[in-house]
């Protein structure tokens, strides 16, 4: 009898459905039906018409079946399997939509000189935030680590494979992207160069501040302070108010100087905060201990309450560096060849996959910092006191 | 208690100082002049400062109150039991959205809503704004110690009477938090979609850097900073207003 | 070895420490004793000038601390805290060598230094060296605690309240093993404790403080035996008697001289033979000479069976070391519900008994001195 009970109580978690595999599914069922998939421009400024799935050929359908595959196995199966069927699903899904999208850029701008174009439509978007979802859901139903690395694989095989043979060549962005060429390197290079030098002035000048913070209390006052008001002003806003005083230091109001200078400003609230909180928290006995043992202000500093003060330290400079690479985009108003100027340029001439193919890359970027920056926190923290930053 | 209403006040009188300052835009043009004596221009000419700071109010208000209205019940939703299985979804997107651009989001709307209008710029701040108040939400809900709810339900109070009496009054100063973020951001990422045509105080900034006028830019980048700096203390009172006492 | 002179330590208007004089012999346990605000952990602290003094001079060895810079001081007085204070991002061997890094020691010195010192303290090098210490329990971070303070080989340690974090149990244990390491070390310890039975237990001589004065520097048969006053008489509390007995070792008044029966294979025989003696206990060894139980003379006397005679018990648990503590001794008996508890070493061989006759004598003794104390009996 017990022995019955427990076991179906360890089985009914498993049979319910996968509630969020299954939101997954159906927001990619929705967006290959409900929303275009892709648009036609008749050349690369009028706005596109929306085509219909089958212009994306058998990948379109094929994504469909996948869509009500995952669905349907998000409501009927269970366990292991379960998590294996939605991560193959995802996986399919998000191959056959690039398949598609090359199928239909292929298919309706053939010809290399022709102005026709054709656009990722809100319907991709949305099937592909929908298979992320099932990916998402299946990863955490525990498909088994070699699962999960070979549909990390897979997709990296798929996605090559659709860049070489698919057509994505002729999808409207990678038109743009082959347009711009050089000036587009040039860009990422200058969106990097940009947020890395002031993060680098940031931590430079942060640091300092934020240990100077944790010994003297009015300067802790003044600095948090200051640099919290600056830190509420509009990016926009504090590039146009530094007009007035570089003027009147004779220096130019637009270009890389006042950008550094903005987005070192930017990325200080969060170092100097980070260090500060970091140092007043370490134990006050471990620093008594420290000092009774025999050790100097500059040993205490650096030999303890540093390394304790390290993750706090580091996960501020990684909210510094996400906050700058987006205002690193900001600074383009004012002159600087950063991703914002694809953005601006696409704006200015209702490009929009030009604006596209200056957002994408400036997401991939601050997701790269991100992941990069952690992954660099947790390596140089002490196993001792490795702690759960989120 | 009576510190927390002086606070208030300071800053209610900050407010009406800052309405009657951008209403005087013989004041503005006065200061600017000075600064700029040689510009043929040194006001915004298509729209006077106040009509601005309401255009830039009114994208910033929409959007927020989007937010709010979708991202606390959300947040609310993902630590019930109903909505538990979405929890760590949801909290992933949430990581996810606040490490992406705010201009990134406001390009990505922009073929979907098409350029021009207020449209796109006010569904990429409802959207953008929406992570910080989210993940508020979710963090001051955990906030509230178990021990408490506990009590709460035993004394007798159904789910709705914990959440609405015990849970969220406790947690009321981290969700305003989550609030505050977020308002302050969409009130900086709104000076940026002006350039979409959406209006507001970036109008004058880019015009300002579009005909190398820099009273232009002047006028709108301190107005929309006066602004920014305004709304966050005002946040910041009603952060100390709803925090219980003790 | 350490010398207070007229050290007055004053903040603002309120005396920490008023006109202390306090002389602690070379490898002497000074204790620091006193109700919370005496005075106590600023004296400790002054010694290491964590805290300077207002007035006053102290000496350590023949130098004046303020000759050398505070650095050099510290890295040559242990130091070991109520709280252990081990650095949380270094493991246990890099915990215990800070000293040695800032002496600036040989790495491999250093290595061998870890070993010595975590066998001292009782804990398995090997696997305790690559440790962080969010991985050690209270007493084992506590004892790492001990071992940093040593490590540099200091001939005067300072501890502040070192086991006040510790559970009674455990507690026990590590004053123990202080005691142990403090006879091997000889070291000059300045030791801070609220707790008079760990005063009583460890110290050559305890400084009792009050007010940042000192009441009565003595032994600590003297301050319970003849307190200066009746604060120190207070202080020490009701059960001076019993206290005592935390002083006496179960070895000075161990009866070696016990019945015991060697044999292997036929108890039974053997039981008969004892049967014989006066006593009416006799010990069961086995031919190492460790305890393997008692045959009750008398049952036997009385024609009871062998078998119901003879009782098998594991030694760990019903037997006492000579080092252990009359008071211990005496609480283990009461809890067994023995009249006399046997002594055995750490392996388990048989050393002798203690008896309650024993321990009444010591009492008695200790009632004898106790009657020329102050007559304002009563007190709590």
């Amino acid at each position: 009898m017990g022995v019955q009970s427990a076991s179906v109580d360890r089985q009914r978690p498993r049979r319910r459905t996968d509630r969020v595999a299954a939101t997954g599914a159906i927001l990619a069922l929705a967006g290959c039906v409900a929303l275009p998939l892709y648009a036609l421009r008749a050349n690369r400024i009028v706005n596109g018409t929306p085509l219909s799935l089958g212009a994306g050929g058998p990948a379109a359908w094929m994504l469909l079946a996948l869509a009500i595959a995952a669905a349907t196995a998000s409501f009927s199966l269970a366990g292991k399997l379960r998590a294996r069927v939605e991560l193959a699903c995802a996986v399919g899904m998000m191959g056959a939509l690039l398949w598609a999208l090359g199928f239909a850029a292929a298919h309706l701008a053939p010809d290399v000189t022709s102005p026709a174009r054709v656009s990722i439509g809100a319907g991709a978007w949305v099937a592909v935030a929908g298979a992320a979802v099932v990916w998402f859901a299946a990863v955490h139903a525990r498909p088994g680590r070699a699962w999960r690395v070979g549909a990390l694989v897979a997709l990296v095989v798929v996605v090559v494979a659709a860049a070489m043979w698919g057509g994505l060549g002729r999808l409207s962005i990678v038109l743009e992207y082959a347009v711009q060429g050089a000036a587009f390197w040039s860009a990422v290079w200058t969106h990097i160069a940009l947020a890395g030098t002031s993060l680098g002035f940031a931590v430079a000048i942060g640091v300092p501040l934020g240990v100077a913070s944790s010994r003297i209390p009015w300067v802790r006052t003044a600095v948090l302070s200051i640099v919290g008001v600056m830190q509420t002003v509009p990016s926009l806003a504090l590039l146009g108010l530094l007009v007035v005083p570089l003027a009147a230091l004779g220096l130019p109001g637009i270009g890389p100087l006042p950008a550094i200078i903005a987005l070192t400003v930017y990325a200080l609230l969060p170092i100097v905060r980070n260090t500060y909180v970091g140092l007043t928290q370490v134990d006050p006995s471990v620093v008594d201990a420290g000092r009774g043992m025999g050790m100097s202000r500059w040993q205490l500093l650096t030999r303890v309450e540093a390394p304790l003060a390290m993750p706090l330290l580091l996960e501020g400079v990684r909210a510094a560096a996400v906050m700058i690479i987006g205002i690193a985009a900001v600074v383009a108003f004012i002159g600087n060849g950063t991703l914002g100027v694809l953005v601006i340029l696409g704006w200015g001439g209702q490009v929009d996959d030009l604006t596209l193919l200056g957002a994408v890359p400036m997401v991939l970027i601050a997701v790269a910092a991100d992941v990069g920056l952690r992954a660099a926190g947790r390596l140089v923290t002490s196993p001792g006191i490795r702690m759960e930053v989120s | 208690m009576r510190r927390r209403w002086t606070g208030v006040a300071l800053v209610g009188a900050g407010a009406l100082v800052f309405g009657y300052v951008v209403s005087r835009e013989d004041w503005w043009s006065l200061v600017l002049r000075s600064l700029f004596p040689d510009l043929p221009v040194v006001v915004f000419p298509s729209a006077t400062l106040g009509q601005l700071v309401v255009q830039h109010l009114g994208l910033v208000l929409v959007s927020s109150a989007v937010t709010i209205a979708i991202g606390i019940p959300v947040g609310v939703w993902v630590t019930r039991p109903s909505g538990r299985d979405f929890r760590e979804l949801v909290s992933a997107t949430v990581d996810l959205g606040q490490t992406f651009p705010p201009i990134a989001v406001l390009a990505l709307m922009m073929p979907l809503f098409g350029i021009g209008t207020p449209l796109p710029a006010i569904v990429a701040l409802a959207l953008y704004g929406m992570f910080p108040v989210v993940s508020g939400t979710v963090a001051g809900l955990d906030s509230v110690p178990p021990a408490v709810l506990d009590a709460a339900r035993g004394m007798g109070m159904g789910r709705w009477q914990v959440l609405f009496r015990v849970e969220l009054p406790l947690a009321a100063r981290v969700i305003m938090a989550g609030v505050r973020t977020s308002v302050i951001i969409n009130i900086g990422t709104a000076t940026v979609a002006a350039a979409t045509g959406a209006g507001g105080l970036g109008s004058p900034i880019f015009s300002g850097i579009n005909t190398q006028n820099g009273a232009l830019v002047l006028e709108g980048a301190a107005a929309a900073a006066m602004l920014a700096v305004l709304a966050d203390s005002m946040l910041a009172r009603v952060e100390d207003l709803v925090t219980p006492a003790g | 070895m350490i010398r207070l002179e007229e050290v007055t330590k004053r903040y603002g208007e309120t005396l920490a420490v008023d006109r202390l004089s306090l002389e602690v012999g070379e490898g002497e346990v000074c204790v620091l004793i006193g109700p919370s605000g005496c005075g106590k952990t600023t004296t400790l602290r002054m010694i290491n000038r964590l805290i300077e003094p207002t007035s006053g001079r102290i000496m350590v060895g023949d130098r004046d601390i303020t000759s050398v810079t505070p650095e050099e001081l510290r890295r040559g007085l242990g130091y070991a805290i109520q709280s252990v204070g081990l650095f949380p991002h270094l493991t246990v061997a890099e915990n215990i060598v800070t000293v040695p890094k800032l002496l600036g020691w040989e790495a491999s010195r250093m290595q061998a230094r870890v070993g010595e010192l975590l066998s001292l303290v009782g804990l398995d090098a090997t696997s305790y060296r690559g440790k962080y210490p969010r991985e050690l329990s209270g007493g084992e971070a506590q004892r790492v605690g001990v071992a940093r303070a040593l490590a540099a080989d200091p001939p005067v340690l300072l501890m502040d309240e070192p086991f006040g974090a510790v559970d009674p149990l455990n507690r026990e244990r590590l004053q123990g093993e202080f005691a142990r390491i403090q006879k091997e070390l000889h070291k000059t310890v300045v030791f801070v404790t609220h707790d008079v039975d760990e005063a009583i237990r460890l110290a050559d001589r305890i400084a009792l403080m009050r007010d940042g004065r000192l009441q009565q520097y003595d032994t600590p048969e003297n301050l319970l035996d003849h307190p200066a006053s009746k604060f120190v008489h207070d202080f020490m509390g009701a059960d001076r008697a019993l206290k005592r007995l935390g002083r006496v070792r179960v070895d000075a008044v161990m009866r070696s001289e016990v019945p015991r029966i060697s044999d292997g294979s036929d108890a039974v025989a053997a039981a008969q033979r004892a049967a014989c003696t006066a006593e009416r206990f006799s010990y069961l060894v086995d031919q190492d000479g460790r305890l393997e139980g008692w045959i009750d003379c008398r049952l036997l006397d009385r024609g009871g069976s062998a078998e119901s005679a003879i009782t098998h018990v594991d030694w760990r648990a019903t037997t006492v070391r000579p080092d252990t503590s009359l008071k211990e001794a005496l609480s283990h008996m009461l809890e067994l519900g023995f009249r006399s508890i046997a002594v055995t070493d750490e392996t388990g061989r048989l050393l002798g008994d203690v008896a309650l006759a024993g321990i009444e004598t010591t009492l008695t003794e200790g009632d004898a001195y106790s009657a020329g104390g102050p007559a304002e009996g009563g007190a709590q």
